[in-house]
């Protein structure tokens, strides 16, 4: 009973998500922009790097890698900054609250029927074309598994920073520099704009101790490595769930803290 | 029969930028750390029991919606209690929610690109109905409106009317014991205005559930509530029947005549015969408002006739408008 109004959230999204078709449209269209762009970047970039292999990946690794990570962002790109901030400039936010479930799970749940119609329209077409022109970039079997594993905290994470950064908006009621900021710091140190081999060696470590590679790097290089060890996938896994586990308190913790403010101070 | 809804003493603050004026001060306001409190609602007590309706009235910025939003829980106040159906609001605000309607007159709680029926599918899941108190409520709501040809119709493309009329329904669906309806038929006809007054009424019989009810129109006010409970700047002007509100005023008399000549011109030399009364006009009438107890109709008509051809004349009980006027202007004592 208790899932129930939950996976209900889910169906209504499916059904409003699918009511604005045009839109999957130019979404899709707008990708495959970015894509040609993506791939003629690289082309020049290997070409002035005159080896095939740059930083231990061939062009092929680098655009296979790129074009999944585009398809991982549409399909996990929740704009909940975009949904929090507009619902407190309008006022909505507040019948919003009055629902009878937690406000944050409320925002993920009535979100959640976007992933599964963006995960049939755009991830899973890009990931068929992907194994079938690569011919074994990707690796089917157990590490398949792990990789929709890693997707689930990637979700789960990449929610956690947004709806942090969206709860900043409670205090200065504008969105679209806070937005800015929150794209271009996750997209750049998540990895899903360059390989984050491509980083020299100091960001790399720092990278590497921050949330944002758990959200793209992460599953993407579990998904790539053709010769996956355990130990790899256990480090990569539980890094990924710590990261899980302390945004979410940290997410939570703001929230609440902020909502009180709020509630003393008056919004 | 216990209280539903319990307020002692409540006061909200809010601490609001001091801005300042022209471009310089926006500049100086980016450092500033000049706040002001500005006290919302001061000190008001109020009780409520279950199955009334009652009219929450007072001019825009009274602090009627700050109120509301304290009670639902979406605010804290500042000092005071605040008991609804037996919880904190702002405490236990999800489970307070559970037992709740809301509706606010500008704003949907619907999903909007969805026909409605589905909405309240979604809400029959969110507020977790059973199926047979769903069915029933369908069924009522059937035959106090006609809801066939709305519930297959996408929420965006009804009228505000319709579109108000499901979002009151939405908001009675789970059966809360309490529903706040803020300003529910602003910006409708007449018509649509009548039925929603029909609606709400039958439901508020029919399920015994409270009605907090705040609107600026008299004629909601007229045709639902028995209790009204007026506040101005935050304080509570008056909390009583409707019935003994008007007897504060019940020896008011309003007077209109039509005259020869210029209104606005004529508005001014009957002011200047009357000078005790209040003397207004509009397209059609000229008003005098006659206090019974110090001068007799029949002595002003008397007096007007002398001076004036009278073409035409009314005589009216004060309305609950007027003395809600008066109120907001001077107050009761």
């Amino acid at each position: 009973m208790k899932v129930k109004k939950y996976l209900s959230l889910t169906r209504a999204g499916i059904m409003e998500s699918l009511h604005f078709r045009l839109s999957a449209v130019v979404m899709v269209t707008g990708n495959l922009l970015y894509l040609i762009v993506v791939y003629f970047l690289w082309k020049a970039v290997y070409a002035s790097a005159g080896t095939d292999i740059v930083n231990g990946m061939t062009f092929s690794d680098t655009l296979i890698y790129l074009v999944l990570a585009t398809a991982l962002f549409n399909f996990m790109e929740m704009y909940t900054v975009w949904e929090i901030g507009r619902s407190i400039q309008s006022g909505q936010i507040v019948l919003d609250l009055l629902r009878p479930m937690a406000y944050r799970r409320y925002l993920f749940w009535a979100y959640s029927g976007t992933f599964v119609t963006q995960f049939f329209f755009t991830f899973l077409p890009t990931f068929i074309v992907v194994a079938a022109v690569t011919h074994g970039a990707i690796h089917f079997g157990i590490g398949l598994l792990f990789f929709v594993l890693s997707v689930v905290m990637s979700v789960s994470i990449n929610y956690s920073i947004d709806f942090l950064v969206g709860t900043i908006c409670l205090y200065t009621g504008s969105i679209w520099g806070i937005n800015i900021m929150k794209q271009v710091i996750v997209l750049l140190l998540s990895g899903a704009t360059i390989p984050i081999a491509f980083f020299p060696e100091p960001l790399r470590t720092v990278v590497y101790h921050l949330p944002f590679q758990s959200i793209y790097n992460a599953p993407l290089s579990i998904l790539l490595d053709g010769s996956l060890q355990p130990q790899t996938v256990c480090t990569t896994l539980g890094t990924q769930f710590l990261w899980c586990i302390v945004m979410m308190l940290l997410s939570k913790l703001f929230w609440k803290v902020s909502l009180r403010q709020i509630t003393v101070n008056g919004g | 029969m216990p209280a539903i809804i319990e307020l002692r003493n409540v006061t909200k603050e809010f601490k609001v930028l001091d801005r300042h004026e022209g471009l310089k001060g926006s500049l100086k306001d980016l450092f500033s750390r000049d706040h002001k409190i500005v006290r919302a609602v001061d000190n008001i007590s109020m009780s409520i029991e279950q199955g009334e309706i009652v009219g929450y009235l007072g001019p825009n910025g009274a602090g009627k919606s700050t109120t509301i939003k304290m009670m639902t829980g979406v605010l804290e106040p500042t000092s005071g209690e605040i008991l609804v159906g037996g919880n904190v609001p702002y405490r236990d605000r999800i489970k307070n929610a559970q037992e709740i309607g809301v509706v606010f007159g500008q704003r949907s709680q619907l999903w909007w690109a969805l026909p409605l029926v589905e909405s309240f599918k979604l809400l029959k899941d969110i507020y977790q109905i059973p199926d047979a108190d769903y069915d029933d409520m369908l069924a009522l709501y059937q035959s106090l409106v006609d809801i066939g040809h709305l519930l297959h119709k996408p929420v965006r493309q009804m009228s505000l009317g319709q579109r108000t009329l499901s979002d009151i329904l939405a908001a009675f669906l789970h059966d809360p014991k309490i529903v706040f309806l803020d300003e529910p038929t602003i910006g409708l006809d007449v018509s649509m205005k009548a039925k929603i007054r029909t609606l709400i009424h039958a439901l508020n019989k029919e399920k015994k559930t409270t009605v907090i009810l705040t609107t600026h129109d008299m004629g909601d006010v007229d045709a639902l509530c028995k209790r009204i409970i007026i506040i101005d700047k935050g304080k509570m002007l008056y909390d009583n029947d409707i019935e003994h509100l008007k007897g504060f005023f019940g020896s008011y008399r309003t007077l209109k005549i039509r005259v020869d000549g210029d209104r606005k011109a004529q508005e001014a030399v009957i002011q200047k015969e009357l000078p005790d009364l209040s003397v207004t006009a509009d397209e059609e009438w000229i008003t005098v408002l006659v206090d019974e107890e110090r001068a007799k109709v029949i002595d002003v008509l008397g007096q007007l006739q002398r001076s004036h051809h009278i073409r035409d004349m009314q005589l009216e009980e004060i309305s609950t408008e007027t003395v809600i006027k008066k109120i907001y202007e001077g107050g009761v004592q």
